[in-house]
């Protein structure tokens, strides 16, 4: 059931990161807008993220055969798509993402002292606290504009930080309910993310030259 | 209320509108009424003039006495792509 969610999860994030990415592509493409750019940068992070877990989870299912991703695997994807979240809340102006030194050393250090199954956690608390930052940030902006499709968009991140939340909970529950609801979560708030993008015309979008 | 930050690519979105909306005659829109309508410096528009008309986004008109400024249909093409990838970028709560 489990492997069945995470390929099905992982496939509708790789295709949702796809599409916005290359959408936002041809948006910097013509306009060379730095915001654009970003979003580039974040969503095919999150698409190439996704795909390097689907990918695990499909040879496992089709070659390997041993019921579980290789743990490197996902946490190389979870790494990726983490990319991808920090890109989506420096959008928003996140002014410094290492303040202090000794901040540095608190997040980077740890990564090379604490065994690979705990880097995957770590990931995912970044992960939640980008998403968070992407979430209360989008929701300002709704406040500002008042455009549904916003309030879409500013679900669809919380969605997914309250799935990467769940899915690091779950190490204190391992092998319960809640790993499968953190997939679900993850699912509709992709579900929430692409649901705005769908209603912007794609077509007509394509023109030369940069400005 | 409180001022807002108006990017590069919102003000030539400003000087393209203004182009193809209000333009006060056939000849199209002198500098100085694009800078009232955009609201920017002479230095700046002038830059940005320079670059839509080479690429060829804006048609420089020979007036009486100044330059005038239309927008071509390129011009119009790039507009309406512009305002579907604001509203992208809008969406994510973000300006381009």
């Amino acid at each position: 059931m489990e492997f069945v969610l995470e390929i099905i999860l992982n496939l509708v994030g790789f295709g949702v990161g796809l599409l916005i990415g290359i959408f936002a592509h041809i948006g910097f493409k013509n306009t060379g807008s730095p915001t654009l750019f970003r979003l580039t940068v974040a969503f095919l992070s999150i698409s190439i993220g996704f795909g390097v877990v689907g990918l695990g989870y499909m040879g496992d299912s089709f070659f390997i055969h041993s019921g579980k991703i290789e743990s490197g695997i996902q946490t190389l994807g979870i790494g990726i798509q983490t990319v991808g979240y920090f890109f989506i809340a420096f959008s928003h102006g996140i002014k410094s993402f290492f303040p202090k030194s000794r901040y540095l050393k608190s997040i980077v250090v740890p990564l090379f002292i604490i065994p690979g199954n705990s880097i995957e956690h770590i990931i995912r608390s970044i992960s939640f606290i980008l998403l968070v930052y992407g979430t209360i940030e989008t929701i300002m902006s709704y406040m500002e504009n008042r455009k549904t499709s916003t309030i879409f968009v500013a679900s669809g991140l919380g969605l997914l930080a309250l799935g990467e939340f769940l899915g690091w909970y779950s190490i204190v529950f391992p092998k319960s309910v809640l790993y499968v609801i953190s997939i679900s979560t993850k699912i509709v708030g992709l579900g929430a993310l692409f649901v705005p993008i769908s209603k912007v015309p794609l077509r007509g979008m394509k023109f030369g030259g940069n400005i | 209320m409180a001022a807002t930050y108006r990017t590069h690519m919102s003000i030539i979105g400003d000087i393209l509108t203004t182009t193809r909306d209000e333009i006060p005659d056939e000849a199209g829109a002198s500098v100085t009424y694009l800078i009232r309508k955009a609201n920017i410096s002479y230095g700046r528009i002038s830059k940005i003039l320079e670059t839509l008309v080479q690429q060829g986004l804006l048609e420089q008109t020979s007036s009486y006495r100044a330059c005038k400024y239309k927008i071509s249909s390129r011009g119009r093409e790039f507009l309406q792509a512009y305002r579907g990838f604001r509203e992208f970028a809008e969406t994510f709560g973000l300006r381009i």
